[in-house]
Order: structure tokens, then C-alpha cells, then sequence
């Protein structure tokens, strides 16, 4: 028999970041994983970060998360999406080498005390609803705590064509008992899909045909708080597209994907399509973009992303080799759908804790979600609350306005999912606050509180933001100028000396000619300009997010009766009685509290007010 | 509980306008308002509403006993005709009687603390739990209902078109989709022209309780009095034969050709030999520079006054009235108007004359929908966030405030409407659009 204080099953990208937590707050953790090679596999496309993505890696890296680290030991192309829009909404994304990345976080678990094996979890040992530990195909391990990270694993099945293979990604065992536990503890579960493409050996395509995408130089990193001395290699990636032809042998052979045979029933995300998909929903197109990605530095294999497909193996061959460069494609591995079971994040705490089993925290796809980013967080948070908990120290929510993080958890335990759920930085209604610049002002000092961040890093993080402080007061507040150049590149004389600070709240200034920056102040000063144009629109939503504090502040009377409140359902009802809610924020809280139920909560508590204001 | 009234019809211009008066207590105001010593509960008097002297609109009126009644206390409803001006008047009228205007849901709120109805037969009650999710249910009171949300629904629908582009382009812009065609400044343009315009059918409330001014003036015995009296309907001065009747100023209402208007009787001129009495001069400038409308009116054609009046007031806002065209023989060469107070004719013609002068002049004019200060706010500040929009666009200012513009536009609209801001963004940009890769 083994003892730990936390074990996670699941060596995935949640799995991973929430042994990393646990290990970082002092407590003894076991990963089992059924391949120990395998942890930190990418499943897909092997490219981290991207437009709401980003984000959540940089607050991974801020709250002391391996992420952004392993990003930047394996990234062989990093380019900064929407440039040409503000701080707020751009974000890196950074393509990695499968296998590097793989190594960097093995590398990274390695050097702690995580205990990683190599087994198949087949049950959970459950006394008194409280999970007691895990059960393996031979041995038995106890824990104070369990989180379940098993991703796509969970009676997982592939579909390519007619062909239905049980696993949970190419060339791995489904989960099948431990899927059948959870259908018999009762938990509200569902089917979701997701696809993959195809992957072709790059010495078989003709990159010269497609366009040539090469990264930003300099080349920038993901980590803040501390990325590795050098970049690996850098390489480009390339784009093609899709053509009459490409559509019209799919069109053929429709009835052949697996997808639209109806055989799969679970529901795939829509900003994901395959190919069939784009190609019937949006008949009116008759291209779709294709990007071309390197596998890795060494490889001998792309990933063509965009073209994710459940067709058949024939047809695979046939549309790809319709595509403009890929006329000779040799395919080393058909794109598939794969089917696996999630659970209704809307039964978990908003610390991943199950609501119904004490003890237990599920994170990652097996909440409906999908990404690496997305996965990842929610191990780091599990990992957190599970450590917390022990501690006996209080619970780790982050707010949706601190943190897109906060948006993700909020909307998965609060809403729950219609499709796999990823981030887009439109869920963050206080998107202006969350740049992916600012997640160390955001978060550092928050999770520095908990341990998860070093002295080091914190040393680090606060001289920077005494320097960015000192420049602002220093230098922009105390340089003044009585001209500056405007956008179109024309002298504008001013009436009086002016700050630069005062002048970069001017829409016309041209921000690059008003100050000469070296490499040190360089980003002081971006920031700045940043923080000047946001304040007006920030001043806004921060009235905003205390407004909703305000209200969510608002106390329920303890002797509230809810049986006396007509229209509130049964169910909903006892789940009040139970939770005994001290305040509408908290309420808010219970899963399956509606909107409307909250009101009428509301106008309860006015009635009983206003009777006593008017007796 | 206090006295609140409310609106019950929307507050746009329409056949009848109906209000709704409840509260402890407010039948002690029956007599004064409409003139009633007693009443039967539940029938209907057909009865002149006054504040005070003033006669404020023949009205339909109904009156209910507590706890019979929807709110389960006293009250009462009014039908009127259903000018603004009128609907703005009696607001008046019952502001000056001490009673609040209720909020939208308090007479629903009030039957419901009756226990009059449950909250589920609370159907409007419900509406505003589905569409607020605010504690201040009961409270909220910006939203607005009937047409003029509707035409609001319709911007905030316009609105969101234009969000899901930019949004589209701001998560998706690696797609190779061309979210952000020219077409969308323009349509943008478009949206706020058109809400501007649509605000300008929105009168606020206060600029409909500044009358129009109408001063009578003239020389004495001419009829001044007799056409006052005509216009705002009822024997309000003191006719007699005697000149020098009228000695102090007397003003009221007249409603006609939909609008309000305040007319002022003066004491006459007395025609001597320095042309005008001394006095007559004096009071007469004070009130003809405040004045929107000087009307003169002439028994006997007097070039002398007529000029003198015309250059005093500025011959745009002065109009020559010739009365008594019952026994004198009318002269429409040298009056604008010709008219008989004592039969009535020409009145139509005079009323017309007035009312096309306000419209002419732009003084004032006439408005589809009735709203408060609080929505002028937010209208401002929806034209506002287009307009930065629409700037932010123009300059290539980053899109993510662009964004957030289009975002403050619309949940300011739909704070009108009343419904809480649902983002179904993410679907309309799927559905939309082809994304993914
Ligand atoms: C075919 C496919 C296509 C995808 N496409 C995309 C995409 O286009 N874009 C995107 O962002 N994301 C995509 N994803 C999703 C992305 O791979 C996942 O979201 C992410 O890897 C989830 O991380 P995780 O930690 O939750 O689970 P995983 O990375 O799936 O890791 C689960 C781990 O749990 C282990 N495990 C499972 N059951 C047991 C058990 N009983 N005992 C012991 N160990 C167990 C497995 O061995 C595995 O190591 C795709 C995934 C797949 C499989
Ligand atoms: N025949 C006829 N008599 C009229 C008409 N209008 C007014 N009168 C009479 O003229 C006399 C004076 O009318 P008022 O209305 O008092 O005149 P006024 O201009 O207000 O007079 P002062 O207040 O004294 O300045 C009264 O006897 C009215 O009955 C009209 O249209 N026709
Ligand atoms: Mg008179």
C-alpha cells in the first residue's frame, strides 16, 4: 500500500501542471499515467498559445506554471498574432517540436519529487462518498486527495472512415473501465468529438508552391518569469489552400466520413471544423487556408493544419493530393475524429472539486474543454486547491476580471458547455485588463502568496515594476516639448511645454517619433502607451466590476424560508436549503441556480424590506 | 403606501393616453382634479381634469375601491387624448398634487404585496425577471416598453451586426476571412444617423413643459380677451363692454393642433395722442421679449401700431389679428388673420396660422415619443460610443476599442430596453462566418 498526499491521474497537459503545484507546495504526489513516455504529449497540432491562449499560458507562467517554459525550451517558430491591433488582443503563438516538448516537461517533473508511474487506473477507492485513492490494474494507492485528468482518454474511439478503433489518441488504450466508474457514480456526463488531420512527410511537399511564413524576429519568448538561455532552431511554416478540386472530391466521398454517416454522436466544436464541415456549411467558399507546420527541428513530418477530417484513408490520399505543393504527399498517419466521454463541469466547484464527492478534483478535457492551454490551467488550479485544502488554507478562485483563467472557470462550473470549450478573448468581458503582457502584475504577487511562485522571481518581478514606475515618473512625466510629429509625419507646434506622458493621450501623436527608446525602456514604454490609451475605457470597466461586487455582496437574511418563495423549482429549492447561501453572490455560486431563480431571491428579500419599511 | 401614478400607454403620440393613479389616500383629490363630490367605483365619469383653475383635458375616469383593485389599494385610471402635451400636463398635474411617478413594475410590485396575485400570475412582473438581473428589480426604472423599444430592440440588433465583424476580426484574424469589408464604416455611419434621427423623434419630457408663449396684445376694447377665452376654451377673463377690462396679466393652456401652448392676455393699449400709454408700453415690452408669439389684435386698422408693434417684437413673431369681422367687413389685405370672437369664425384659421409659425420657425417640433432625462443620458451616451466607433475606425485606432465602443453602444441600449445584455456573440460569429482550422 502507498500513501500520498495527492495523486493525479493523467499525464497530460493538466495532469502535468497540477503535479508541478503540488510538488511546489511542499506535498508528496504521485502521477499515474499510463505511459510514462508519454507525459506531455500533444495530442495535436503542436503549437502553444495563440489568440485567447496566450493569455492563459503567460498567467500559467506568472502563478509559477511549467507551460510557457517547456514552450520556450521546444519552440521552433513564434509569431505575435494581431500585431496590428492593441496590447489587449495580441497574443504569441509559438509552434513547438513535438518531441522536444514532450522532453522539456518530462525534463521539468523529473528534477522534483513527483513520483510517476506507469499504470492504468481502473477504479477509485470511495468510502462515505470521499475518494480514498486509486485502484490500479494490480496495486492499490491511497491519497488525500485525487485529481482525474484523462483527457480524450475516457472510452475513447477513433473514427476514420467506416473504421471505429478503441483508444484515446493514435496508437493508445482507451479508458474504459474507469469511464464506467464515473457512469456509476452517477455523474452527469456526455459524449464530445474532436478531429485531426492527416500527417505528411515534408520531404514529399513542395514548399517552394506555398507561400513561406517565417517567425518574428526578434525572436520573443513565453516565458516571463523564466525562460531558457536559448531558442531552439527556428523555422518557418508555410500556407497553401484548398481548391475546386480539393471540394469536389470531399463533396463525392461525403457519405464516407464518419462525421456525417452518423455513427458519432458526441458534439465537435465549431470553431474546429473538419474539412467536411467548412466545405458543406460555407458552400459559397470554394478555398479554405491551409497551414503547413513543422513537426519538428530533426523531422521529417508536417502538420497540415486546417484539414482536420474523418474521411477514409483513400480519400485522405486523394484530397491532399489535390492541394496545391502537396501533389505527392506521403502520408505517414490519416486524420481521425475521436469520441470521448466529459463530464458536466457544471458539478464541480469553481476549484475543480467534484460537488458530489468529497476529495476529488477533475481538470482538463475531461471537463469539455479542449487545448493544451485551456487543460493546463485547470490542472494548475486543481492542483492549488487540492494543496490549499490540505494546508487547510483558503480556497484559490481567481476573479473574471483578474485573469482569463477566472472567465474559463466561471463559464464552465457556472454555464457548463454546448461544444468543446475553448478560450476566445471576446469571453473575457474586461478583455482590456487582461493583456498577455500584464498577467505577472495580475496574478504574481497572488500566487507568491500560496507558494507557488520563488523569492527569486518575486525579487525579479518587483524591480521591473520599480523601474517601469521610475521611467514613467522620470522620464515621461518630466520631459517636456513644445512640438511633436503627428501621424501623417507633420510638425505640430504647441502652445506650452507639454509631458510626453500628456501627449500620448493625444490620438494624433506618432507614438515612435515622440520617443527614442533603447532596449532597456523599450517595453516600459510600449506599456505606458498602452496603459495611457486603455485608461479611460479601464476606468469604465473597473466602475463595472465593483458594480457587480456590490450586488453579489448582497446578503441573504438567515431566516430567509425558501419554501415561502413561489416559483422557485423543487430542485432548485432544496439546493438553496442545502447550500444555505450567505449572500446572492454565493448563491450565484450553486450550480443550477438560474438568473431567474436568483431574482426571484431577490424580490423576496425586497419584499420582506419593503413590508417592514411600509409597516 | 404614497401616491405614485404612471403612464400606462407608451409615451408616444396616439388616439388616447390612459394613466393610472394608486395609493392611500388619493381620492382625496377627486374633487379638485375632477371636479366629483361622490363617485360609484367601477363606472365611468366623463369629467374636465383641473390643476387648480386650470382646465387640463376632458377626461374618461374610472375609480376603484381598495382591495378591489389590481394594486389592492384606492386608485384610479384616466383616459385623455393622447397628445404629448397632454400626457405631459397631467404628469404635472399630479407631480403638483405630490404624487412620485412609479417606476416600471411598482403597480404590479404593490398588487403582489397585496398578495393580490402570486408571482407567477405576475406576468410583466416575470418579463422583468427574465430581462434584469439587477437587485434593484423593482427599481431599475430605465427601461422603456411598447414601440419605442421596439425601434431601440432594432439599433441594439444593428449594433450587434456591426460587433460580431469586428470581434470576428479581432479572435479570428487568422482565418483568411474578410470580416471588415468597406462596407462596414459606412454601415456603422449609417446605424448612427439613423438613431440620431430617431432620437430627435424622442422629446424629453421638460422640453415639452416649455410651452409655446402666446401674448395677446392691442389696442383695449378690441376683443383680446373674448379670442383668450376662445383659444384656451373656457370663460377664464372677464369680457365687458367697459375698455380698460383687463388690467393685470392672466395666462393659461390651450391645446390645439396636437401641441401645448401658454397664451397671455394683456391689458389694452390705449391709443392717445403719444401713440401708446405709458404703462402699456412698459409691460408690453417685458412680455412681447419673452413672448414665442405676439398675436395683435385690432378692432380698427391702426398702421401706427401695427409698425410700432412690429419693430418692438421683430416682424417674426408677431402676427396682426382683425376681430369682430361679424360686424366689420374683413380686411385680409392688411391683417394676417381675420377672425369673429364672438361667432367662432376663423379661428380654425388663426389656430393653423399659430401652430404652422411654431412649426415653421422651428420653435418647436413635434415629437413621436416621450422620455426622460435619464434616457436623453443614455441616448447620449450611445451616440457617443458610435461616434467613437466610428472615429476610432477612421483613424485606424485599434480595434479592440472599437470593439469595446460597439460593446458600451449596445448594452446601453439594451439597459433601455430593459433586457439584460445576452451575448450570444461567439454563436453569430460561428454561424456566420467560416472559422477554424
Ligand atoms: C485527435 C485529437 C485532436 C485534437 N485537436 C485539437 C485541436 O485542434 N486544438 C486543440 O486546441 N486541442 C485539440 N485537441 C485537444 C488537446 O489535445 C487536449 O485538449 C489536451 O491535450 C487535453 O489535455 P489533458 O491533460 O486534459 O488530457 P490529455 O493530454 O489527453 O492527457 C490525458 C492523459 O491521461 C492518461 N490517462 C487517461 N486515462 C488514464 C487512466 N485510466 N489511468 C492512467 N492514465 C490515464 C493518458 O495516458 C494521457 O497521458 C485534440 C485532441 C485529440 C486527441
Ligand atoms: N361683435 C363682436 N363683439 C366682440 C367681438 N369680440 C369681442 N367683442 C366685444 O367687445 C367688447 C370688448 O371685449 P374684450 O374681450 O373685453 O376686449 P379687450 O380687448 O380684452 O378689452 P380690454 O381688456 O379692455 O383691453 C366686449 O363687449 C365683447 O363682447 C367680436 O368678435 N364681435
Ligand atoms: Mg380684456
Amino acid at each position: 500500500m502507498y500513501k500520498f498526499d495527492v495523486i493525479v491521474i493523467g499525464g497530460g497537459h493538466a495532469g502535468a501542471e497540477a503535479a508541478f503545484s503540488i510538488d511546489r507546495a511542499g506535498l508528496s504526489c504521485a502521477l499515474i499515467t499510463m505511459d510514462e513516455s508519454k507525459v506531455g504529449q500533444m495530442s495535436c497540432n503542436p503549437a502553444i498559445g495563440g489568440l485567447g491562449k496566450s493569455h492563459i499560458v503567460r498567467e500559467i507562467d506568472a502563478m509559477g506554471g511549467l507551460m510557457a517554459i517547456a514552450t520556450d525550451m521546444s519552440g521552433i517558430q513564434y509569431r505575435t498574432l494581431n500585431t496590428r491591433k492593441g496590447d489587449a488582443v495580441q497574443a504569441l503563438r509559438v509552434q513547438c517540436d513535438r518531441d522536444l516538448y514532450k522532453k522539456a516537461v518530462q525534463k521539468i517533473l523529473n528534477k522534483t519529487n513527483i513520483k510517476i508511474i506507469s499504470e492504468e487506473v481502473v477504479d477509485l477507492i470511495i468510502s462515505k462518498n470521499s475518494v480514498l485513492g486509486v485502484i490500479t490494474k494490480d496495486k492499490r494507492y491511497l491519497s488525500k486527495k485525487t485529481i482525474l485528468t484523462t483527457g480524450t482518454f475516457l472510452n475513447g474511439k477513433m473514427y476514420t472512415g467506416r473504421d471505429v478503433i478503441s483508444g484515446g489518441r493514435t496508437g493508445e488504450q482507451p479508458s474504459i473501465p474507469l469511464s464506467k466508474k464515473l457512469y456509476g457514480l452517477k455523474l452527469p456526463m456526455g459524449r464530445l468529438k474532436t478531429g485531426t488531420p492527416a500527417r505528411i512527410k515534408l520531404s514529399s511537399i513542395d514548399t517552394s508552391k506555398m507561400e513561406d511564413q517565417p517567425g518574428d524576429t526578434p525572436t520573443p519568448w513565453m516565458s516571463i518569469s523564466n525562460p531558457p538561455k536559448k531558442h531552439q532552431t527556428q523555422l518557418s511554416c508555410f500556407i497553401t489552400r484548398t481548391n475546386k478540386k480539393t471540394h469536389e472530391i470531399i463533396k463525392n466521398n461525403i457519405h464516407l466520413s464518419a462525421m456525417y454517416s452518423g455513427e458519432i454522436q458526441g458534439i465537435g466544436p465549431r470553431y474546429c471544423p473538419s474539412i467536411e464541415d467548412k466545405i458543406f456549411k460555407f458552400q459559397n467558399k470554394d478555398s479554405h487556408q491551409i497551414f503547413i507546420e513543422p513537426e519538428g527541428v530533426k523531422k521529417d513530418l508536417v502538420y497540415p493544419n486546417g484539414i482536420s477530417t474523418s474521411l477514409p484513408k483513400e480519400t485522405q490520399a486523394e484530397f491532399i493530393r489535390s492541394i496545391k505543393g502537396m501533389e505527392n504527399s506521403e502520408i505517414t498517419e490519416y486524420g481521425y475524429a475521436v469520441e470521448y466521454d466529459f463530464v458536466d463541469p457544471r458539478s464541480l466547484e469553481k476549484t475543480l472539486q467534484l460537488n458530489s464527492l468529497s476529495n476529488l478534483y477533475l481538470a482538463g478535457q475531461i471537463n469539455g474543454t479542449t487545448g493544451y492551454e485551456e487543460a493546463a490551467a485547470q490542472g494548475l488550479i486543481a492542483g492549488i486547491n487540492a494543496s490549499n485544502n490540505i494546508k487547510k488554507q483558503e480556497e484559490f478562485i481567481l476573479d473574471r476580471s483578474e485573469s482569463y483563467i477566472g472567465v474559463m472557470l466561471d463559464d464552465l462550473t457556472s454555464h457548463g458547455i454546448t461544444e468543446p470549450y475553448r478560450m476566445f478573448t471576446s469571453r473575457a468581458e474586461h478583455r482590456l485588463l487582461l493583456s498577455q503582457n500584464n498577467a505577472q502584475q495580475r496574478l504574481l504577487m497572488k500566487a507568491r502568496k500560496i507558494g507557488m511562485v520563488d523569492k527569486e522571481t518575486e525579487t525579479k518581478f518587483l524591480e521591473n515594476e520599480r523601474k517601469y514606475k521610475d521611467f514613467v515618473e522620470q522620464t515621461l512625466k518630466k520631459t517636456k516639448t513644445n512640438y511633436f510629429i503627428n501621424k501623417k509625419n507633420t510638425k505640430t507646434k504647441l502652445n506650452e511645454n507639454k509631458s510626453l506622458y500628456k501627449l500620448l493621450s493625444r490620438n494624433d501623436v506618432n507614438e515612435k517619433k515622440l520617443f527614442k527608446t533603447n532596449q532597456t525602456n523599450e517595453k516600459h514604454y510600449q506599456r505606458a502607451i498602452t496603459e495611457i490609451k486603455y485608461s479611460g475605457y479601464i476606468a469604465k470597466q473597473l466602475r463595472e466590476i465593483n458594480k457587480t461586487k456590490k450586488q453579489n455582496n448582497k446578503k441573504i437574511p438567515k431566516n430567509i424560508n425558501y419554501k415561502e418563495i413561489s416559483g422557485l423549482s423543487n430542485e432548485v429549492r432544496e439546493k438553496l436549503i442545502n447550500n444555505k447561501p450567505k449572500t446572492i453572490g454565493g448563491a450565484n455560486q450553486i450550480e443550477g441556480i438560474t438568473p431567474a431563480a436568483l431574482n426571484l431571491i431577490l424580490i423576496h428579500i425586497k419584499k420582506g424590506e419593503l413590508l417592514k419599511e411600509n409597516a | 403606501m404614497s401616491v405614485v401614478y404612471a403612464l400606462a400607454t407608451p409615451a408616444a403620440k396616439s388616439a388616447i393616453c390612459i394613466f393610472r393613479v394608486s395609493g392611500d389616500g388619493c381620492f382625496d383629490d377627486i374633487a379638485g382634479l375632477f371636479g366629483l363630490d361622490g363617485f360609484n367605483p367601477r363606472t365611468f365619469y366623463l369629467v374636465d381634469m383641473k390643476n387648480g383653475e386650470r382646465l387640463v383635458d376632458r377626461v374618461g375616469l374610472i375609480l376603484f375601491k381598495g382591495p378591489n383593485s389590481y394594486t389592492g389599494e384606492d386608485s384610479f385610471e384616466v383616459y385623455a387624448h393622447g397628445s404629448l402635451g397632454i400626457m405631459s400636463l397631467i404628469s404635472d398635474t399630479f407631480d403638483s398634487h405630490g404624487y412620485s411617478e412609479a417606476p416600471p413594475g411598482e403597480f404590479t410590485k404593490r398588487a403582489f404585496l397585496n398578495d393580490k396575485i402570486s408571482l407567477n400570475e405576475a406576468e410583466s412582473l416575470s418579463d422583468l425577471i427574465d430581462s434584469t438581473s439587477s437587485d434593484e428589480v423593482f427599481l431599475s426604472g430605465s427601461s422603456l416598453f411598447g414601440d419605442l423599444s421596439n425601434r431601440l430592440a432594432e439599433y441594439s440588433e444593428r449594433v450587434n451586426l456591426i460587433r460580431i465583424r469586428v470581434e470576428g476580426e479581432i479572435d479570428f484574424s487568422e482565418e483568411g476571412e474578410d470580416f471588415m469589408d468597406d462596407g462596414l464604416l459606412d454601415d456603422l455611419q449609417k446605424v448612427k444617423e439613423d438613431f440620431e434621427s430617431f432620437v430627435s423623434l424622442c422629446a424629453n419630457k421638460r422640453d415639452i413643459s416649455q410651452k409655446k408663449n402666446i401674448l395677446l396684445v392691442g389696442p383695449t376694447n378690441s376683443g383680446k380677451s373674448s379670442i383668450f377665452n376662445r383659444l384656451v376654451g373656457y370663460e377664464r377673463a372677464i369680457v365687458t363692454d367697459r375698455p380698460g377690462t383687463t388690467r393685470d396679466m392672466i395666462s393659461s393652456e390651450a391645446f390645439f393642433e396636437t401641441s401645448v401652448f401658454s397664451i397671455s392676455d394683456t391689458a389694452g393699449m390705449r391709443k392717445t395722442d403719444d401713440v401708446v400709454e405709458e404703462r402699456g408700453i412698459e409691460i408690453s415690452l417685458n412680455q412681447m421679449s419673452e413672448a414665442d408669439l405676439v398675436l395683435g389684435v385690432f378692432e380698427n386698422y391702426s398702421e401706427d401700431m401695427i409698425s410700432f408693434l412690429e419693430k418692438t417684437c421683430g416682424s417674426n413673431k408677431f402676427l396682426s389679428v382683425q376681430n369682430k369681422i361679424d360686424i366689420n367687413k374683413a380686411d385680409v389685405k392688411k391683417y394676417d388673420c381675420c377672425v369673429s370672437a364672438k361667432s367662432g369664425d376663423g379661428f380654425k384659421e388663426l389656430r393653423q396660422e399659430i401652430a404652422s409659425f411654431f412649426n415653421e420657425t422651428g420653435v418647436k417640433n413635434e415629437k413621436d415619443f416621450m422620455v426622460r432625462d435619464r434616457h436623453v443620458k443614455i441616448f447620449m451616451s450611445v451616440t457617443k460610443n458610435l461616434e467613437q466607433a466610428i472615429q476610432g475606425l477612421n483613424n485606424k485606432k485599434t480595434l479592440e476599442l472599437v470593439a469595446e465602443d460597439l460593446k458600451n453602444a449596445r448594452s446601453d441600449l439594451d439597459e433601455l430596453i430593459g433586457r439584460k445584455f445576452s451575448d450570444s456573440l461567439l454563436g453569430d460569429i460561428f454561424s456566420s462566418f467560416c472559422i477554424g482550422k
